[in-house]
């Protein structure tokens, strides 16, 4: 698989528009950054007359914020969330996994300061500001891992494997650190 | 029900015989045997199929359908089994005054009949994801809900049942009752059929995924009402019996990129059949726009979309066209063949 089939989110420069079919939103500012862009979504909901729940604060705020919206939520809802890659990435994993589709999810990264990677063999999950592309050493087993150019949807995280998984040796007893 | 017919030409239709036939077998066509015809509600039969040779059938994805070899057509009806691990398969047919005949000869089967079918086609699954599942049925459209509404029970899914029907015409409603219960809404009288839909339509908490199959008024009703409650397309999904009739449309010429050839496409003649005419073969199975099976990809030209199988963002990239209903906006249409 090459680079042109990477499920790496191409984001948008300018931030996605509000919904005007919305009936209700939920707001997410992960990072001083993307505070103007969601008081942007909020005066565009109040315009329209659409009930919007607004939360600026840290990942763990936004997720407590979206899980008790979710909770009441009614079809026609939207999530708009504004912030870091990691964290936006997060909150959509988050979001998804409580039952929204696609196109109820809109975001808006304002940059990209570190990446999430998952290692396949041990499942820990390491923070790194390396590129794709680049080699990470796994928090969890130790190993150097290969930054792959694919990010899970459901685990907001890059994938990670060993750069010379095909140099060890050939009974791979290695690669099974869980 | 019916949601397909495959023949090309209205001029065969007339000429369909009505009586069964046995096809010549070819590759992948299931040898069924009639096992038992029942009659479901006015003017429904419902017939059970087994393997000719007492053989496994293949499972399906629930709202699956079967395409049954009618004498010298292929007719597609919803399988309303839940699809796993089939002992057997069973089809309801609503006999059509006006239909093309594949009904007719469906209402003729007798037990011990052999039928020719090709393995079941799943273009109304339910999505693994969703939170609930609210299916709306109006008459004959509960075939494949019944379908769906037996496979939410088995894997313990969230589910209601909207059935819609006119009084005394309902099809399947004892065994509706025994499998759901009080998620079972019986509604024959259409007013209040509509008013449940719409407080569904407005009130459904998110992670609802909506399943609807009956009259083409009705699903238009549902996508249009839904839309304006802002459903993502994503969250409504229908099964229509047929695709509209649609205008002969105007003359176009289709530019085959591969083989250098102008194909014209005359005024109500398709493009698939021009293709055909012209000795170029297209995989195709509805010929209505519904199944997705003839899809070309356009390197040049904007098609005029008149399928029901593309979505709108699809349509807008405009670089594929189902070839059997959709023409072409400009003169020339340029396809990857």
């Amino acid at each position: 698989m090459g680079i042109e089939h990477t499920s790496v989110p191409r984001w948008p420069a300018d931030a996605p528009p509000f919904d005007p079919r919305a009936r209700s939103a939920t707001v997410l500012a992960l990072c001083a950054d993307a505070e103007p862009v969601a008081a942007a979504w909020a005066a565009a909901g109040g315009a329209a007359g659409v009930p919007v729940s607004s939360c600026t604060g840290d990942l763990e705020q936004a997720l407590r914020h979206l899980d008790a919206d979710m909770a009441g939520a009614v079809v026609g809802w939207r999530l708009l969330v504004a912030g870091p890659e990691a964290e936006v990435l997060r909150v959509r994993a988050r979001a998804t996994e409580l039952g929204a589709v696609g196109s109820e999810v809109l975001a808006h990264v304002t940059g990209v300061p570190s990446r999430r990677v998952l290692c396949v063999h041990c499942d820990a999950v390491t923070e790194t500001d390396e590129p794709v592309g680049g080699t990470v050493a796994c928090a969890g087993c130790g190993h150097d891992l290969h930054l792959y150019h694919h990010v899970s949807r459901r685990l907001g995280a890059y994938l990670g494997f060993l750069t010379d998984a095909e140099e060890r040796d050939p009974a791979g007893a290695v690669l099974e650190t869980r | 029900m019916t949601t397909t017919s495959l023949v090309p030409a209205a001029s065969e239709l007339a000429q369909a015989d009505p009586s069964p036939t046995v096809a010549v077998t070819g590759p992948g066509l299931l040898s069924l045997r009639v096992q038992a015809v029942e009659t479901a509600a006015d003017g429904v039969r419902t017939v059970t199929l087994t393997g000719a040779d007492g053989g496994a059938l293949p499972a399906h994805p629930p709202g699956s359908h079967l395409v049954l070899h009618c004498g010298g057509r292929r007719n597609a009806y919803s399988l309303t089994g839940c699809g796993t691990r089939p002992r057997s398969y069973t089809v309801s047919v609503l006999l059509l005054g006006d239909g093309q005949g594949g009904s007719r000869w469906v209402h003729g089967l007798q037990p011990g009949d052999h039928v020719l079918a090709d393995r079941p086609r799943s273009a109304f699954a339910p999505v693994a994801t969703a939170r609930h599942h609210l299916l709306i049925a109006g008459g004959i459209g509960i075939t494949p809900l019944l379908s769906h509404a037996r496979a939410a029970r088995r894997w313990q899914r969230s589910f209601e049942l909207l059935y819609g029907y006119r009084p005394g015409a309902g099809a399947h409603l004892p065994e509706l009752r025994e499998l759901c219960g009080p998620r079972l809404l019986e509604l024959p009288q259409l007013p209040d059929f509509l008013a449940a839909v719409e407080a569904r339509l407005v009130a459904s908490p998110v992670g609802t995924h909506v399943y609807a199959c009956g009259p083409a008024a009705m699903l238009d009703a549902v996508l249009e009402r839904a839309d304006e409650l802002g459903w993502p397309q994503e969250r409504v999904h229908t099964e229509r019996f047929s695709a509209a009739d649609l205008d002969p449309g105007a003359p176009f010429r289709a530019v085959l990129r591969r083989s250098g050839r102008r194909v014209p496409v005359p005024s109500g003649v398709s493009l698939l059949t021009a293709l055909e005419g012209a000795g170029v073969p297209v995989p195709n199975l509805c010929r209505q726009g519904v199944c997705g099976e003839c899809r070309v990809g356009v390197l040049a030209g904007a098609p005029l979309h008149r399928d029901l199988f593309l979505s709108d963002e699809e349509k807008a990239a405009g670089d594929s066209v189902m070839c059997c209903v959709s023409r072409s906006e400009d003169p020339d249409l340029e396809l990857d063949l």
